[in-house]
């Protein structure tokens, strides 16, 4: 199931370069529209370099609106149900064009602590590919992987563990 | 055939049955096959000192998992010697004897100071070992390992008997995933000194630190060449995390993997360099993979259990890792070349982080049950398990120095 998830990823993704770069139109930024960045992964946009200064976190009233990203157990996957999270993040930023983003990628605490952190920052990439597709300059989004090292819900079952597979977004402003 | 059997069995209860009625325990003697050496001809003078270093070094023998430990005068090799201290010195003499062909297999003199009882007991159980088995010991070597005492996760170092425990790093922030530099004058680690994990390399005599790489997003699992000379790690920056290679200066960047649609993860050497074993999601479980150390097409190396992850390259040419059985992880060893895999570890509990000893036997691993984690040393030719780390505290992320 998972399998056919990602040969399906990897089979969309390739269509939809071989598209953009038929027509000549490679700097043309894809619209939410002609791409479904589930489908793409996280395979693609060069990470910018960190700046100085994340800046102030917003924390409030502002961003009460904001809910973690939530994945399936060893997935990077974005679901259905979580697109509208990330839809929301990236409403906010075009209208707040002086905020950043940190994108942090979290597990359970499953698996060894190693690969966990691959894992981790592979959905925080999920997440930040899904903001470009929607339009968000990439250099306004950092990576941060944690791993299994800061679960969000202490216990140790199915209720905790989904959870902790999860995307923090970290907003901030200067 | 099968009759056979039945009759050894029903000799074996039989056996059992009348020493369980006189009430003696009987320990079967599951575990490798060992030689018995005698210590009742080493003489220690009477003293704290000498009195450590003959429980150390019986201590060490016993680990070492080639002897059983005996006082009686019979076994087939025979260790002769003394211990003494004068004046803060220690002067230890040691040979042994084999009792089978009168031949003396090793004859040497120690000097050290008196506070250094363990240390000395530990090169001369290793010369003992080397003498009888012609194998490496691994009394003198060290452990790197992570715990988290005082709430944070740093980095410390403890001999292979889990004494002198030592914390190295002293930050207020996560740190994991020690390796050891082959010299043992180093260790690299990932922190989040940053803020973000960046991996860094720190010296255990100057305790200067330095940044190995910083690069946006996922810095991790950095892992020295036998050489010493190039790092492996993996990278997130070209937008996903990959393996790649670098000079242990932090120049000279090789990507090894391109996988855009997967995550890599925990690189490990091979014994000449040549090539490297990681952890690859890109199947849609993580398993293992090995490629050259300078590119090339990887090739799977794990095909039982649901995941395969944490390999490490042993001595012998032998990976071993974590791989998930039955919904647990347990500890097993793979020869990449004859494709022959073992399962080392069987109990209800999640085994994670295996490390090689050199002597290429043991095995340092984390091992969870009841939410508890501790780091036990394993024997692949069957000795029990052994608990590493006594003091309170979580214990993770072992790394068996390469010497």
């Amino acid at each position: 199931m998972k399998l056919n998830g990602y040969l399906r990823g990897i089979v969309v993704a390739g269509f939809v370069c071989g598209l953009l770069m038929s027509s000549g139109c490679r700097h043309r930024k894809p619209t939410a529209s002609s791409v479904s960045p589930t489908d793409i992964g996280t395979g693609g946009a060069v990470l910018s370099e960190r700046p100085d200064s994340e800046g102030m976190r917003i924390t409030g009233a502002e961003v009460e609106f904001v809910k973690n990203v939530l994945f399936a157990y060893d997935s990077f996957q974005i679901t259905d149900s979580e697109v509208a999270k990330i839809k929301a993040v990236a409403e906010f930023m075009k209208a707040n064009s002086g905020v950043r983003l940190v994108s942090e990628g979290h597990c359970d605490e499953r698996g060894t602590a190693e690969y966990n952190m691959s894992l981790g920052e592979n959905r925080a990439l999920a997440v930040r590919a899904y903001l470009i597709g929607l339009g968000i300059d990439g250099a306004r989004i950092q990576t941060k992987s944690f791993g299994e090292e800061k679960p969000l819900e202490t216990g140790h079952n199915e209720a905790s563990w989904s959870m902790n597979r999860r995307v923090e977004f970290g907003l901030y402003r200067k | 055939m099968i009759k056979k059997y039945f009759i050894r069995l029903f000799f074996f209860c039989f056996i059992s049955a009348v020493f369980t009625a006189n009430a003696q325990v009987v320990v079967s003697k599951a575990g490798s096959p060992k030689c018995a050496l005698d210590l009742s001809g080493f003489r220690c003078s009477d003293g704290p000192s000498e009195a450590l270093f003959r429980q150390v070094l019986g201590d060490d023998l016993k680990r070492s998992g080639w002897f059983d430990v005996i006082k009686n005068g019979k076994g087939s090799f025979s260790v002769q010697g003394t211990c003494r201290e004068a004046g803060g010195n220690l002067t230890v003499r040691c040979q042994v004897d084999n009792m089978l062909n009168g031949a003396v297999a090793m004859s040497k003199s120690y000097d050290g100071k008196g506070a250094q009882s363990r240390k000395l007991a530990h090169t001369v159980a290793d010369d003992i070992v080397w003498a009888i088995k012609k194998v490496k010991g691994i009394a003198s070597t060290r452990i790197a390992l992570v715990g988290n005492r005082g709430g944070k996760k740093n980095i410390y170092i403890c001999d292979a008997d889990g004494a002198n425990m030592m914390q190295i790093t002293h930050d207020n922030v996560i740190c994991r995933f020690p390796e050891w530099s082959p010299d043992m004058t180093k260790l690299i680690y990932t922190a989040y000194l940053s803020g973000y994990p960046d991996v860094y390399m720190i010296n255990l005599s100057s305790y200067e630190r330095r940044t190995i790489s910083s690069s946006p997003g996922l810095n991790a699992g950095a892992a020295f060449s036998p050489d010493g000379r190039r790092i492996a790690l993996v990278l997130s920056k070209d937008g996903n995390p990959d393996l790649y290679v670098i000079s242990s200066s932090g120049g000279n960047l090789v990507k090894i993997t391109r996988t855009p649609y997967a995550s890599e993860a925990s690189p490990s050497w091979s014994p000449d360099g040549e090539q490297i074993v990681y952890v690859s999601d890109k199947s849609g479980s993580p398993q293992l993979y090995v490629v050259g150390s300078g590119g090339g097409e990887p090739r799977r190396v794990s095909w039982k259990g649901s995941e395969n992850v944490s390999p490490d390259w042993g001595p012998d040419g032998r990976i071993v890792c974590t791989s998930r059985r039955e919904g647990k992880y347990q500890i097993c060893v793979l020869d990449p070349s004859s494709k022959k895999e073992e399962q080392v570890t069987t109990d209800w509990a999640d085994h994670e982080d295996p490390s090689w000893a050199p002597d290429g036997r043991h095995i340092v691993c984390s091992k969870t049950s009841n939410y508890h984690s501790d780091l036990y040393i394993l024997d692949t030719l069957g000795d029990h398990p052994v608990r590493l780390t006594t003091i309170q505290g979580e214990w993770y992320s072992p790394a068996w120095s390469s010497k």
